[in-house]
């Protein structure tokens, strides 16, 4: 494509139209080829088992209710199919074992570090071979990243989506022949992934929204603290708690901030809401190392801490254990890499997967923080973890 | 300009200060007025934004507003002061976030929370930082690297060393001897502020009262001319690079005491904060000019920017938008001329260079 370009390099004025249209013819072939090559398209349109495979959808929000003691949660609408995998059915592609292709965030912080190794452990439980990529949390490393691993034939890619920029490569992938699991994450539809697997965004900031609002008797001001712009995992679990709010008429959404999950800057942010809205009812916040800063901000002012949502990091269950901050908790837990594995084992033994997993995870309130509070372990434990705790010794988690 | 860059006509040796390169900047040359002067922008912006603050954010001239600002300037400050003497002499320093990461670090790994391991862990902490500003000083000037480039590569490699050596999960907790540094006041004042008016009074007086400083003006203005005067202008670059790493270091502990844990994902927004700080008070990128006076101002104005962005509400958009747009102003008055030079000498400097 690029010796098209350059030789069109002469005609100055007509170099961008021509470029643009043979990326579209490009683009366009590519498109039919994939379409041919697979059946989800087709499995998509008339959504195979669409009753139970929305039933499983809806038990995470059930669950979650329960778990919070709400009365119900309205789930986000969300077409979930089965997919028929007998295609992609397959014997390991060299030797006897599996050989599956991690696309992995890279251990940039202990989130990561967790996610991949309970993905290794989950392999090693199943007698998997790992080939294993590092993007270091860069969309443009893992576009490489995903070529590797590509070249290398796997059975199958399970890949921790980095951006929407690797669509493209992911689109490859499938073309290549190559089953690809979305993991901890999502792209858009088109994206040619058989299934993803992943805590769903929405349900998160749906129940914290819902519990805080039963918190505040339905009425008074309530502060919206979301991590990083413009990033998925902040973005999507924001727009799902104002529409909550939206939904409650005496509450007042007064104020919405970032904190790019630092605790320090949190502890700024909220040193703010402290002098500014003095009389703010309830902090909606994505993340348990925000609420860390919010709380020393509270507390370091003399002035009770209102109640609070977050993920569950043992950094902040061991602050607030003992005192009468209330709050909700739960999870994007690190070891859905786990579930994602079996997934893709799923697929590759040809049993009908879902196109969209959206796994479960334990929430819970202060009433049970006792339950969850790891006082022995690092900080950087997202818990309940779920690895053995030899092996959160060995990550020096615990 | 990096240290080495030839100066057109070489001047006379046996001069110590060539008269006229560093003028515009050598203290005993600047009047009161012009050191006014040269502080009227950043202080008519200050007013502005307070200005702005008093009509839209009602609560902004409360205490705890006000503390809020100043524990910010504080943290700012330090790291700018460290930026202008780096900036002085023609060079950039983008390894102070990367510093300030590796001292809650160092201290939260050493100390593990112990208030009796405090001491040497900040003494391993100075020593990092000691390394890390000898790494970029000598990058400088033994191999002529650009400083930009010198510095941002420590960054990198010292956030390596930091995610490998973690495992990209820090841990450990600081030892809570450290928070009044961090949390404390004095005198109704955040710790903080108090230690950057005092590196900020320190520098200025080494600045303009001593050789030291006469010699960081001379290298940052000329360094061939200065070297060939017989300064080790060598040395006094060094010396300006370690003086900032240590000073990351300082706003490191700082940090640590205020939030007592390893923060991982604090942004590197101090090393642009210092820059932009240095910058906003009018301080030159090219080296040679600018006070501490101005660094203070710029800092201040900076600070009070950020605080009222936040009280409005701002996104993380509007508030990026808002200080890249003052920075942009403040480097258009700066080329523009209304600062303290005459046209006459900026055409000199052109032609120089």
């Amino acid at each position: 494509m690029n010796t098209n370009i350059g030789s069109a390099n002469r005609r100055r004025g007509a170099r961008l139209p021509l470029a643009i249209g043979l990326s579209v013819a490009l683009v366009a072939a590519c498109g039919t080829e994939q379409e041919g090559s697979s059946s989800a398209g087709e499995a998509r349109e008339e959504c195979a088992n669409a009753e139970e495979a929305q039933r499983t959808y809806e038990a995470a929000w059930s669950q979650a209710a329960e778990q919070l003691g709400l009365e119900a949660l309205e789930p986000t609408e969300e077409k979930v199919c089965e997919v028929d995998t007998s295609d992609w059915a397959a014997e390991p592609k060299s030797g006897n074992s599996y050989r599956i292709a991690f696309a992995a965030q890279g251990p940039t912080n202990s989130w990561a570090l967790t996610n991949e190794e309970a993905f290794k452990y989950r392999a090693e439980e199943l007698g998997v071979d790992v080939l294993y990529a590092a993007a270091n949390g860069d969309a443009t490393v893992q576009v490489d990243n995903i070529a590797q691993l590509v070249s290398q034939d796997p059975d199958a890619l399970v890949v921790v989506p980095m951006g929407d920029g690797i669509t493209g490569q992911v689109r490859a992938a499938a073309a290549a022949g190559i089953p690809v699991i979305m993991c901890a994450g999502r792209l858009t539809d088109d994206s040619d992934v058989v299934s993803t697997v992943t805590r769903q965004y929405e349900l998160l900031g749906t129940m914290y929204a819902e519990w805080l609002a039963r918190e505040m008797g339905g009425k008074g001001q309530v502060a919206v603290l979301s991590g990083l712009a413009g990033v998925p995992t902040a973005e999507y679990q924001k727009a799902a708690a104002l529409d909550v709010f939206q939904r409650y008429p005496d509450i007042e959404v007064v104020t919405e901030q970032y904190t790019e999950w630092s605790p320090t800057v949190a502890k700024q942010v909220a040193a703010n809401l402290v002098t500014q809205y003095p009389d703010l009812a309830g902090i909606w916040s994505d993340s348990g190392y925000g609420d860390l800063g919010v709380v020393q901000a509270y507390q370091e002012a003399g002035r009770p801490v209102p109640p609070m949502t977050g993920d569950a990091i043992n950094a902040f269950l061991k602050a607030v254990d003992g005192t009468d901050v209330r709050f909700a908790l739960s999870s994007f837990p690190p070891e859905q890499s786990m579930d994602c594995l079996d997934t893709a084992m799923s697929i590759l033994e040809g049993e009908p997967v879902l196109d969209k997993v959206y796994i479960s995870s334990p929430s819970f309130t202060h009433e049970d923080i006792d339950e969850y509070v790891r006082p022995e372990c690092s900080d950087n434990l997202f818990v309940p973890a779920l690895l053995p705790d030899e092996q959160l010794a060995e990550l020096g988690l615990c | 300009v990096t240290v080495g860059t030839p100066a057109g006509p070489a001047p006379e040796p046996a001069a110590p200060v060539e008269p006229g390169v560093p003028a515009a900047s050598a203290p005993e040359d600047g009047g009161l007025g012009r050191r006014l002067l040269a502080l009227l922008a950043p202080l008519t912006g200050l007013v502005l934004v307070l200005l702005l603050a008093a009509i839209t954010t009602p609560g902004f001239f409360s205490g705890g507003v006000l503390r809020l600002v100043l524990f910010h300037a504080g943290l700012i400050g330090i790291t700018a002061v460290g930026q202008t003497l780096v900036l002085l002499i023609g060079g950039i320093d983008l390894s102070i976030g990367a510093v300030i990461g590796l001292t809650t670090v160092i201290v939260a790994s050493y100390s593990v929370g112990e208030d009796g391991r405090l001491g040497t862990a900040v003494l391993l902490a100075l020593a990092a930082g000691l390394g890390v500003g000898l790494l970029n000083g000598l990058l400088v000037t033994r191999r002529l690297v650009p400083a930009f480039v010198a510095t941002f590569a420590s960054f990198v490699l010292v956030q390596g060393v930091v995610t490998a050596w973690t495992r990209g999960a820090p841990s450990g907790t600081i030892p809570g001897a450290l928070s009044p540094l961090g949390t404390g006041r004095w005198l109704g004042i955040p710790v903080p502020a108090w230690v950057f008016l005092l590196v900020a009074v320190v520098a200025g007086v080494v600045l303009s009262r001593t050789g030291v400083g006469r010699r960081i003006y001379a290298t940052g203005a000329n360094a061939r001319a200065t070297a060939l005067s017989g300064v080790r202008t060598g040395g006094v670059v060094t010396g300006c690079f370690v003086a900032s790493a240590l000073l990351a270091v300082v706003a490191g502990l700082i940090n640590a005491g205020y939030i007592g844990y390893v923060d991982a994902q604090l942004s590197r927004s101090l090393d642009l904060d210092s820059v932009a700080a240095a910058v906003i008070g009018g301080i030159a990128l090219t080296g040679g000019r600018g006070r501490i006076g101005q660094t203070v101002a710029g800092v201040a104005l900076l600070a009070v920017l950020l605080a009222w962005l936040r009280q409005l509400g701002a996104g993380a958009g509007a508030q990026l938008v808002v200080s890249g747009a003052v920075i942009l102003l403040a480097v258009w008055l700066q080329s523009s001329g209304w600062t303290a030079r005459s046209p006459r000498r900026t055409k000199q400097r052109d032609g120089v260079r």
